[in-house]
């Protein structure tokens, strides 16, 4: 008798399991497809507030910022403070002051530019202690 | 007539024709941060050309004014900890002893005992703070500025071990707690960096004088280029008597005091 309660009990627990099992597959799958949709429209997050930047205006293409921003950054650096060249000159001959803030000029209509990627590469650099962040711009 | 000032300012001290920020394709950021005029010239600057200079004229100082101090201390977010132990300072004020103790004139008038007089970095010739620099953190610009640059900034403190005149202040605590009123235009230090006095080389690309020399109600400093003999500094340098802090320490300060 007791056997045949239990297994009943233990039947019906399995049940209510498959049920929790399948639903949250269900609604992860649902999940998925809808992110991946997003995606496919916008193919970067799409922060609320942020405008479309004319890349044309930056001193090198997405993806080459993308790939050599910290180098970018790092020479800037070094020059502009110890060698007291602020100018950088792009290939196409336009010239940039060689500052965090000729990035942010543009890039601070988006709160999470920096640090979207920074987070998903796990990457912490330093520049925030002291200089102002998108997150912190006027 | 201001403009006409700032512009012989700007002629005299060979920082070239200014240009708008419009001749830079691209961006004109829509606030103000740390932005620079860019000078026409972008070539590299020449060692050597130009060396910066401040005098001061401490009997136009007024008793109990804090002007230049709060208008230095505001224009580079200076923490301000309120209290001595955390104190930052870039520009403070002392009575004669402490500023000349090791003046030939020792036994001063007491109105000139009673007085307060302004000190800051030196930004001396032979800096001993820079030669104290493991990593070259403190160094000597190309147009005489000792200069900090707090991304290399270890902390280790030789260098105020090695200023001869405590121009400079160690954050031992993060400093954005305690800078009550920030400005954009210019970062913030953090934790575990010294900092001093930059003679304003953030305005100076700007084509403006420094921050202390403009809010000086009573025109009490001038700064200028020290290697031009024709500009404002060399003129009174010439003129009146003039003295700089222990200068048998033979760091060759470039601020000078007239008494
Ligand atoms: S006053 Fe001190 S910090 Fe300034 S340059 Fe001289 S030694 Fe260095
Ligand atoms: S505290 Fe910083 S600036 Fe001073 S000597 Fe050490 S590394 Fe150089």
């Amino acid at each position: 008798m007791q056997w045949q309660v239990l297994r009943m009990e233990v039947m019906m627990k399995s049940r209510k399991l498959l049920w929790i099992v399948a639903g949250t597959a269900i609604i992860l799958f649902a999940l998925l497809n809808v992110f991946r949709k997003g995606e496919a429209e916008t193919p970067r997050a799409a922060v609320a507030g942020s405008v479309a930047i004319d890349s044309a205006k930056c001193i090198a293409s997405a993806a080459f910022m993308r790939a050599n921003h910290m180098q970018v950054l790092y020479e800037w650096r070094n020059s502009s403070v110890r060698t007291g060249n602020r100018v950088h000159i792009a290939s196409n001959g336009s010239k940039f002051e060689k500052s965090l803030n000729t990035c942010l000029g543009c890039h601070s209509n988006n709160r999470l530019f920096c640090f979207n990627c920074h987070s998903y590469a796990n990457v912490k650099p330093k520049c925030w202690n002291c200089h102002l962040s998108p997150m912190e711009t006027p | 007539m201001m403009n006409e000032e700032r512009r012989e300012f700007i002629k005299k001290t060979a920082l070239g024709v200014l240009v708008g920020l419009g001749t830079v394709s691209g961006i004109v950021p829509a606030f103000s941060l740390e932005k620079t005029v860019l000078p026409l010239w972008d070539e590299k600057p020449v060692p050597g050309k130009i060396r910066w200079g401040m005098l001061i004229d401490t009997r136009k100082c007024k008793e109990g004014c804090q002007q230049c101090a709060a208008a230095c201390h505001h224009a580079h977010n200076v923490p301000d900890f309120r209290n001595k132990k955390d104190e930052i300072k870039w520009i403070w004020q002392n009575p004669y002893q402490k500023v000349f103790p090791t003046a030939s004139q020792q036994f001063v008038s007491k109105e000139i005992q009673d007085r307060s007089f302004l000190a800051l970095c030196n930004h001396c010739v032979d800096s001993p703070c820079t030669k104290a620099c493991p990593t070259e953190a403190t160094f000597k610009r190309w147009d005489g500025i000792v200069a900090m640059d707090y991304h290399r900034c270890i902390g280790c403190r030789f260098c105020m071990a090695a200023c001869p005149y405590g121009s400079r202040s160690f954050n031992w605590q993060d400093p954005r707690t305690a800078i009550h009123d920030p400005v954009t235009t210019y970062p913030t230090r953090e934790q575990g960096v010294v900092e001093k006095c930059n003679f304003c080389s953030d305005r100076l690309v700007k084509g403006q004088q420094p921050a202390c020399t403009e809010a000086c109600p009573e025109q009490a400093l001038t700064f200028g280029d020290l290697n031009d003999p024709r500009s404002d500094i060399r003129q009174l340098l010439e003129t009146n008597e003039t003295m700089q802090r222990k200068p048998e320490l033979g760091t060759k300060p470039s601020v000078f005091y007239i008494i």
